[in-house]
This record gives C-alpha cells, structure tokens and sequence, in this order.
C-alpha cells in the first residue's frame, strides 16, 4: 500500500472564465474514449465479422455451385453485398452494448457532468461504430474478392454503394443506441438483437430477389431500410441494370430509383438519430 | 455556452426552494434552501433516503427540479447547465470508471472534456497522482484497482480541472476504516490554501463533523437544522447520560420533565432515554427514576455528538 502525505500540490482554482471546449473537440475526445474502449474488448469488433466472413468465405460459393445466376447476375457477388445487410446491424447492435456497460459499470455519468452537449456522447459512439462498420466491411469485400466475387467499380457506383451503406449504418447505429437505453437489461438486449439485425436480413432481398417473396411479405420487404440500402449497393457494385431498385418502385429511371431508395433510407437514418438522441436523454436525466 | 463569461461574485452554491417530486409521487426533496460560500466546506448530513443524492443530482444536472433554483458560481443548473458543470466537478457515490482505461486516461479524458489547457492538465495531473499516491498504478487499467486506488483515482480526476465546486456524494461509502481515513485526511488536505468549494453528503457523523464547516442535517427531503457542527453540538452541553428503562422510556421522559430534571432536548427512542445534563447530576436522575419505580437496564454518560443532534430533529437515528 502507498503510504499517502496530503502536501499543498493541489493546486489552487484561480479565477477565471469558464472556457468550453468546441462542440467538434468534444465529440473527438468523446470517440477517443469509445474507440480506446472497444480496442480493449475485441469482442466488439472480431464477433459481429464472424458470420458474414462465414457467409462470403464458405456459403455463398457454395450456394453459388447450386444456383448459379440470379438475374443474370453473379450468385456469389449478390450474396457477398447482402451480406453487408447482416454485417451493418450485427456489429452496431454489438455497439450498443457498449452503451449499456457505459451506464450500468462505466462512466457515463461522470461524462453527464461534463460541460458539454450530452447529445455529443452518442455522437461519439456512433463514430466509433461507423468506423469499425467500415472497417469490417472492407474485410468483408477482401475475403468476397478472395472467393472470386466480381464487382463491377466505377466512381459512381462507389458512390451510390458508400451513401448507402453509411445511411444504412447510421439508422442501424440509431436503432441500437435506442434499445440500448430503452432496454434495462444487457442480457436482454443480447435477446432482442437477432430480432433486429437478423431477422430483416431474410425479408430484405439478402439472399434472393424480393419478387420471390410472397405478395405481402414482399411488401413488408419495401418499407425496410435494408431492402432498400442492398439494392442500392448492388446497383452501384453489381447490378447494372438494378434489378433490385426495379423490385421496389418499378420505374424506368434506374437513377431516380436509387435516388428514391437513398431518401429512404435517409429518411430511416434520420428518424433513428433523432430517436436515439431523445431517447438518451431521457434516459440519462431524470 | 458559457465561453467568455467570467466566474460571477458571490456565493459558490446558492439553493432557493429547490424541489424534486419523481414520477409517481415521492417526494425526494421538498423545497430545500441554503447558500455555500467560497472555499467552505458544506456538508448534507442525513440517512439512506433523506434526499442528499437527489440533491447532488439536481446541483450536477443529471436530474431536473420540479421546482425551485440552483445556481453554482452565479450560473443556474436548468438555464446555464453547461457553464455550472464547466465550474464544478463531481465523484460519485458508486465507481463512475471505465474499467478498462488506466488511471492516467480517465485524468486526460477529464480535463480534455474540461477543456484544461493540456500543459496545465499534465502539470496538475503529476500534482495530484503524487499527492493521491497513484504513481505505481496511473498506468495500470482501473480494473486492477483496489476501492481505495479507485476512490483515489476519482478524487483526483475530478480536481484536475481545478473546479470551483466539488462535490463529494458518500464518498467514503463501502471503504474498509484504514482506507476511509486515509481518504478524509486527503480531503481535509484540499481545503488548505484554496478557495474551491465543497458539497459533501454523507450519513458518517465524524465525518462531517471532521471536514465541515457548516452542516445541513437533511431528513425525508427537507433541511431540518443548519448551523456548525459546534453550534449545533452546543445546545446540548457538555455530558448526556443515556438510560435503557424496562418499562415506558416515554413515560419515564415524562416524570423526568415533570421534576425539572430534563429539557426540552431530551428524547427517547425505543427504550434509551437521552438527556443532555446542563449541569444536573446524573445521579439525581437515577434517583428520581428509581423512585418512580422505573428500573434501569444501562446507565452511561458521554459527550454529545450529531447522532443526538439528529435523533432530537426527526426521532431517527443517522445509523439507521
């Protein structure tokens, strides 16, 4: 045990002006904290990558050797981009857990007295789990690449593929930051995860097109932000003729459908960070 | 924000019939007033649920008045609540860490968040890991911690950013009794040759008594004396002699009163009899008990202290 000898080096508080941080450095401190955080419970980053490396190594090629073309289109290159649709939600979902160790065992509300926006905290996280979502998705593209997927890249199909899946990734984060401070529980959360980032991922054209599904399933399918943000990135990485769009809105402009699809899920991302902001706040102040 | 505003004159902490009803009804706090100058040490002294963490709450803004105001260093906690938690710094009654970070990262993350020029916060930061005697775990995650470091770890954390008001909720709460006194001779250490201010809450009397220099004694949600801890010692004397009776401690207390042999302050609480002196000899009032026919279980005599002051104002005791 160190032997403790209280001396006058705590220093005096001076007067002075109660100078705030910017808004912008906040938010990066804040991110700091999440990303050291993560990089501390690999968990986070290495599980959610587990299933859709699985998918895109092992199932897909094997799918592919049984149904060949979809469409006219690459089976194993059209499983390998609905695969980002299971990826996306998996690894935000496993972020929000974070959110829910932040409250019952963490810091969170020693970052609550701080002098800063308390909406700023869940901008940090979703940084953080943006980042990591990008990061995994490139593993995901390198491993589909490696297994002898062919994307079709040209600068605005990397476009339409980035838009969507960010918007994709913000509405994901959104859902998970409000279940995680609506949900009292980790081990309940962890219960209600598949619900939320598995169970779309079948109604959403992941591994097949959505005219397959029955009529009102398929109708299910065109209000999800998933069905939605796949057919996008398959327009942009495969679909040339967007096939998927043409599901969803039947319109000759395949352009206009991917414009249509990306306020969608805009639209999706929007309401989901509005949610999630509210939701923390009431949440974290009582 | 708070950005170009300089500390207002007056008082640290000012509390105006401040009020917290939570849904459903309770009451936490019921209209509570008190004012807390710069460089005092103020403590909340009352039980398990009197309304001294709800408090807190409100002062910090992690929990909205129903009514009333706060102000720290002139800023009000519902309309400026940035600018008061710019000037005010807080440790928790529970562990508030990240258990994976090492201490030296929760010192950073302070006073970046503080928005401590980053010189002065590794100045201060050096300061207070020697002072706190963290300098062979600063480095270490916060995991590996004993309560004691990380109770350390707290305290220092939240000075780093050299707040104006610091407040202490329980902040020796669940510390073995080596450790606690370390830990009150740390802050009792603060107050020496600065002005920051503290608000401590804590249902340890010595404590209190050791670190404060006006205390609130707080009971269900309402200020029921403030005053030093000497002034509110005094009214009772210099001795009580506290008495277990085998029949009606009331109605011993009664026959007591009725032969001018206990004030006002005397009170009884299950079947202790407690009752100030001021002069009087015990033994007069074994006597006058005996010849009531009152037996008496135990006789003791001692110096008051603010578990009396306590049990006086609300019938409870602190210990409870």
């Amino acid at each position: 045990m160190t032997t403790i000898a209280v001396s006058d080096r705590v220093a005096a508080p001076e007067a002075r002006a109660p100078r705030t941080i910017s808004h912008g450095a906040a938010l990066m401190t804040l991110a700091k904290r999440r990303f050291a955080l993560s990089a501390k419970t690999p968990r986070e980053i290495v599980v959610p990558l587990l299933t859709p490396i699985l998918f895109a190594l092992v199932i897909a090629p094997a799918l592919a050797t049984m149904v060949h073309t979809t469409n006219g289109l690459d089976y194993k290159t059209y499983v390998a981009v609905g695969t980002v649709g299971l990826l996306v939600p998996l690894s935000c979902m496993f972020a929000g857990i974070g959110v829910i160790v932040d409250r019952d065992s963490g810091a969170r509300r020693e970052l609550l007295a701080a002098p800063v926006p308390r909406s700023l905290m869940v901008g940090g996280n979703f940084i953080v789990a943006l980042t990591v979502s990008a990061l995994q998705l490139a593993a995901l593209i390198i491993a589909a690449l490696a297994r002898g997927a062919k994307f079709h890249t040209g600068a605005s199909g990397i476009a339409w593929f980035i838009g969507a899946a960010f918007l994709f990734a913000v509405a994901s984060y959104g859902i998970a930051e409000v279940m995680a401070n609506r949900i009292p529980k980790q081990e309940e959360y962890v219960g209600a995860t598949p619900a939320i980032a598995i169970l779309p991922w079948f109604l959403a054209g992941s591994l097949f097109p959505i005219h397959a599904l029955p009529g009102w399933l398929a109708g299910v399918a065109k209000v999800l932000p998933l069905t939605h943000a796949l057919a996008i990135m398959r327009y942009g990485l495969l679909d040339r003729h967007a096939t998927g769009l043409h599901d969803i809105w039947g319109l000759s402009s395949a352009t206009g459908e991917a414009a249509l699809s990306l306020l969608v899920v805009a639209a999706w991302a929007v309401v989901l960070s509005v949610a999630s902001v509210r939701v923390f706040a009431k949440a974290a102040v009582r | 924000m708070a950005s170009g505003r300089t500390i207002r004159p007056g008082p640290a902490i000012e509390v105006a019939g401040l009020r917290k009803t939570y849904p459903g009804g309770v009451e936490a706090v019921r209209g509570i007033d008190f004012t807390v100058e710069p460089g005092e040490v103020f403590g909340l002294l009352g039980p398990n649920g009197a309304g001294k963490s709800t408090t807190i709450g409100m002062l910090t803004t992690t929990i909205v008045p129903t009514a009333g105001t706060a102000k720290l260093a002139g800023f009000d906690v519902v309309r400026e609540p940035i600018a008061a938690r710019q000037v005010s710094s807080v440790v928790f009654q529970e562990a508030v860490v990240d258990r994976g970070l090492s201490g030296r990262a929760h010192l950073d993350l302070h006073a970046r968040l503080w928005s401590v020029d980053a010189s002065a916060a590794r100045r201060h930061a050096a300061g207070l890991v020697d002072t706190f005697g963290l300098y062979d775990v600063i480095d270490r995650p916060v995991l590996g911690y004993s309560g004691g470091q990380r109770r350390r770890l707290e305290l220092a954390r939240a000075l780093v950013s050299q707040p104006h008001v610091l407040f202490l909720d329980e902040p020796t709460v669940g510390l073995d009794t080596r450790i606690r006194y370390e830990l009150l001779d740390l802050i009792g250490g603060l107050r020496s040759g600065n002005d920051m201010t503290t608000l401590l809450t804590t249902h340890y009397l010595d404590e209190a008594e050791r670190l404060c220099d006006r205390i609130a004694v707080v009971h269900s949600g309402a200020i029921v004396a403030l005053d030093t801890p000497s002034h509110l010692l005094s009214s009772f004397g210099d001795e009580i002699i506290e008495i277990r009776v085998a029949g009606d401690s009331q109605a011993a207390l009664s026959h007591l009163r009725s032969r001018s042999l206990a004030d006002a302050d005397a009170f009884a609480v299950g079947a202790t009899l407690t009752i100030p002196l001021h002069e009087r000899s015990g033994g007069d009032v074994l006597a006058v008990l005996a010849a009531a026919g009152l037996t008496t279980t135990s006789v003791a005599t001692r110096k008051p202290t603010l578990d009396d002051v306590y049990l006086q104002l609300t019938g409870d005791s602190l210990a409870a």
